[in-house]
């Protein structure tokens, strides 16, 4: 059985993608600052925030233990928090960078470490729409966002000769309670600069997922795939 | 804490297995005076990437310790940690908790 690690599982696209991969038959770990909220004989939960290096290290030891390898990661936790660049507190700020980016990196740090053995492992970073579409209020997460871009590049050069694959994807808006706060005016105007003009739908993430981790996509890395038609 | 030898013994190991891993002809009977990376080691930058993560990895199962081998004072130091394996076993020594 192949073993996929998924951030943020408690609730929104986290959630969502542990439903589909455990349906698919796959070992599913996932981590959320709280408790499991998926109860399944194939899923195994760690309660952790993503940027505390000693729990991350936790987890990958645990997983090495129990399972010997990880084949997959789903790099899925992150917040945003829509303000004006004159109004945005540096806590907000720290806040925002430390779950996107070293959250981001210490998973793919530890992961890529259990990821060796197989000579064939998959991460899958979260970028947004936000980054190339340049949004108001969002300086804050579409910077962060766009840091996981860069690492997502150049992990793909570093993790190739351990036959791991890098990529990303940028989900347009979906209705999570990620952007819960955002004024509806504001998500129209979104929706319009985008070639397909709607909102996202777990579902296409979970199709440009799939693509990334098939087997047959081995020569896929470094790679940020839009939904919506945004480029 | 535990003694060099034994730590020394546990860099050997875990030399042992990533050599014949990577193919490595002069380290799968390696010593304490083996050469690792550097003038004359025989390891590239990947092969000890990746060494430095299994003996990281076998330090925390067999001592229960969590150490970062490549850290700013290996990176700055005027005698590299990795050129063999009695220097690798000093810089675990030097980073296991007391």
């Amino acid at each position: 059985m192949k073993t996929i690690v998924i951030t943020g599982t408690r609730k929104g696209i986290g959630k969502s993608l542990a439903d589909h991969y455990l349906a698919e038959g796959w070992q599913v770990a996932g981590c959320s600052r709280g408790e499991s909220s998926i109860n399944h004989a194939n899923y195994r939960h760690f309660s952790l925030d993503v940027s505390d290096e000693v729990g991350v290290v936790g987890m990958a030891r645990a997983l090495k233990g129990d399972f010997g390898r990880v084949d997959a990661l789903l790099n899925n936790a992150g917040i945003a928090s829509m303000n004006h660049a004159l109004l945005m507190p540096a806590e907000t700020v720290n806040r925002i960078l430390s779950t996107n980016v070293t959250g981001t990196f210490l998973f793919c740090r530890e992961m890529a470490k259990l990821m060796r053995s197989s000579k064939a492992g998959r991460i899958v970073n979260f970028t947004t729409v936000a980054h190339p579409l340049n949004l108001e209020g969002e300086a804050i997460y579409a910077a962060s966002k766009a840091a996981v871009e860069s690492l997502t590049r150049i992990l793909a050069r570093e993790l190739a000769d351990l036959g791991t694959t890098v990529n990303a994807i940028g989900p347009t808006p979906i209705d999570t309670d990620l952007i819960r706060g955002v004024p509806e005016e504001k998500m129209n105007a979104l929706i319009q600069r985008q070639a397909i003009q709607r909102m996202g739908e777990v579902h296409d993430v979970i199709n440009a997922v799939d693509f990334y981790l098939r087997p047959e996509s081995n020569f896929i890395t470094g790679q940020v795939l839009y939904l919506g038609g945004v480029t | 804490m535990p003694a060099i030898p034994e730590i020394e013994a546990l860099v050997i190991e875990s030399v042992r297995m990533l050599a014949e891993d990577f193919e490595v002809e002069v380290l799968k009977k390696p010593n304490r005076e083996s050469l690792l990376y550097g003038e004359g080691g025989p390891l590239d930058s990947m092969a000890l990437v990746n060494l430095i993560a299994d003996v990281e990895e076998a330090v925390s199962e067999k001592f229960g310790a969590s150490i970062a081998l490549a850290d700013e004072r290996a990176m700055s130091a005027k005698k590299s940690p990795f050129r063999c394996v009695a220097s690798l076993s000093e810089a675990i020594a030097e980073r296991m908790p007391s």
